[in-house]
């Protein structure tokens, strides 16, 4: 498969998410809706009590960060799209459709990778945008964040978002039926992790939850970006995100080059 | 007696060998067997029909083809490519609908179609028009498939195909869910796709009548062994190449003595029409029978060739399986 090919196929997949009008707006309201909330009640809330501090500057900043990398928003942006990139072929009944082309099935699993980042970090990109307007437009007299500190939240987003885009992608793949995979993820990221993560008789076995791992890459500018439950060096981090990344894309790959279609 | 099956380069140009070459294909889903060692041959530059009642292991045979399942055992060749060896290159040149055409439904006609034209190559986009034109979908191609009919679905899953600018198109149940009008619309299309483009069209069906109207050659499918396969008037003539008279008599017992001393005839049966005779030749000898009685004093008052019905070979050969079949039913 050529460059040409490569980039056709994943401007096709990409039209197939950003077409998807229920997944998008989805997307958009759990990016977005919430950081307009929190804005909007802290600027009433400074209005109405002037002992309660403006709605922008660096601590709303942090805050927003934190509620789009790593806690439950922005997780569930990756997870609902990377779903759809990882079933939409197949419960549309299409997948069959592209196998008969004679294209390698493994061509068809990997441009969904790219297409469904894509189309995450537009939708992150946009509510980090909006984060930042707002810390900046609230800020009253507060101190703002430096640009480093904003590029670094930027990355920060931006990996926890992506890695578990296609840890959702090749779950999706693997187990093909989207109502299972968004139910099977959104428990593991909102309740089993979490809970394993404070249980400490596990010691270092806790290393293995990934959110942990990608929470050890928050910026340390950011108060509280990082996971607080479980210390771990940043090679063994790293190490534990591959792992994660490679053993689902692979599994999702194996699955769609095995299935019946 | 199965017949022969057609010359697999009768109507191939390049004399490239069949479109479709199957030999001991198996393909078994755990304990039940749904294709038992089949061997088919489709000629290139024909409408190809698989005929058969439902869950004979049409669809199947076709899933393995195309590589959406695997078989069990045996070999395949589609365009003179092994599959699934050769599978990329085989299916360059292959169009197909397998059950019933699927879009995404909150895509155009025109998007859906260019999802397939990206995963075939850069050259594929220049095909959607001319496709949408050939299926007479250029007016709707903007609009959501949602919002389309069975029939257009039916037509943009066929413009989808001709984005392969397809050798072999395979297509499963295509007539399902058209109106009459459809049909005959589908029946010219295909026509015109072997006639004047030179492609071949394996089509599965369980409309017996569909395919006598359509396709030149076809093969019987059920229990997932073919049955016969051969061209279309041989299988309705009952696996030979048989020509059959009615032929009424003002003298049924003098004729049919006249009839039987012939060596054009093989057969003589009185029936309630007049006599069913079974010729040795071809049509051509009617002329010599009509000659033969008349000289021998008998009045010929009808001399009609006998019009054989896909339909009836087909109910007679899957009713005389069902009666084989049933001892054995009763016994297990």
């Amino acid at each position: 498969m050529n460059a040409t090919i490569a980039t056709q196929m994943f401007g096709a997949d990409f039209l197939k998410l950003r077409k998807k009008r229920s997944t998008l707006i989805w997307a958009l309201v759990l990016a977005i809706v919430p950081i307009v909330i929190f804005f909007t009640v802290n600027a009433i809330e400074h209005a109405s009590s002037s002992s309660h501090e403006a709605a922008g500057g660096i601590n709303s900043f942090h805050d927003g960060v934190r509620l789009l990398g790593g806690l439950f928003f922005g997780p569930l942006v990756a997870i609902l799209i990377g779903v759809e990139a990882g079933t939409t072929d197949s419960s549309d009944g299409v997948f069959r459709d592209l196998v008969v082309t004679g294209r390698s099935r493994l061509a068809l699993f990997a441009t969904r990778v790219p297409a469904a980042l894509a189309l995450c970090w537009t939708v992150i990109i946009a509510a980090y945008a909006l984060i930042v307007l707002g810390t900046f437009v609230f800020a009253s007299n507060l101190p703002t964040p430096s640009g480093s500190l904003i590029v670094e939240g930027l990355g920060f987003v931006l990996l926890a978002t992506g890695v578990l885009c296609m840890v959702a992608v090749g779950f999706a793949s693997l187990i093909d039926s989207k109502p299972g995979a968004i139910i099977a993820l959104i428990a593991w990221q909102v309740i089993a992790s979490p809970l394993i993560s404070s249980i400490s008789s596990l010691g270092s076995g806790r290393n293995f939850v990934l959110t942990q791992a990608i929470a050890h890459f928050g910026p340390a500018g950011i108060k509280d970006a990082r996971g607080t439950e479980v210390v771990m060096s940043g090679g063994t981090a790293l190490i534990v995100i591959l792992v994660w990344l490679a053993v689902f894309l692979g599994l999702g790959a194996w699955r769609t080059r095995t299935m019946d279609a | 007696m199965p017949a022969e099956p057609l010359d697999p380069s009768a109507s191939d140009p390049n004399g490239a060998g069949p479109a479709i070459e199957v030999s001991g294909l198996t393909k078994r889903f755990g304990e039940r067997t749904a294709l038992d060692g089949i061997d088919l041959q489709v000629p290139r530059g024909c409408a190809f029909g698989f005929l058969g009642p439902n869950g004979a292991g049409k669809t199947t045979i076709i899933r393995t083809l195309l590589g959406l399942t695997h078989a069990t055992a045996g070999s395949m060749h589609l365009l003179g490519h092994p599959v699934p060896a050769e599978r990329s290159q085989a299916l360059q040149r292959v169009g197909a609908i397998v059950e019933e055409p699927r879009f995404h439904p909150y895509l155009t006609g025109r998007e859906n179609l260019r999802l397939v034209a990206a995963v075939r190559g850069p050259e594929v986009r220049s095909l959607i028009d001319p496709a949408l034109a050939r299926v007479g979908l250029s007016d709707r191609a903007e609009d959501r498939v949602k919002s389309y009919s069975m029939g257009m679905r039916q037509r943009l899953g066929v413009a989808r195909c001709l984005l392969a600018d397809p050798l072999l198109l395979i297509l499963d149940e295509p007539t399902n869910g058209l109106d009459p009008g459809g049909i005959q619309e589908f029946r010219e299309m295909i026509r015109a796709m072997v006639e004047q483009e030179g492609r071949t069209v394996f089509i599965s069906s369980h409309l017996l009548d569909e395919v006598e109207k359509t396709c030149d050659a076809a093969a019987i499918v059920d229990r997932g062994k073919i049955i016969t396969q051969g061209a279309i008037a041989d299988l309705a003539a009952g696996g030979e190449a048989r020509h059959e008279l009615i032929i009424g008599v003002d003298d049924a017992q003098l004729a049919q003595t006249t009839l039987d001393a012939s060596e054009l005839v093989l057969e003589t049966v009185p029936s309630h029409e007049g006599l069913h005779v079974v010729l040795t030749g071809g049509p051509e000898t009617a002329a010599q029978l009509n000659t033969l009685l008349v000289r021998a004093g008998v009045g010929v008052m009808r001399l009609e060739p006998v019009r054989h019905s896909l339909e009836q070979r087909f109910l007679q050969i899957t009713s005389r399986l069902d009666a084989s079949a049933a001892p054995e039913e009763v016994r297990a």
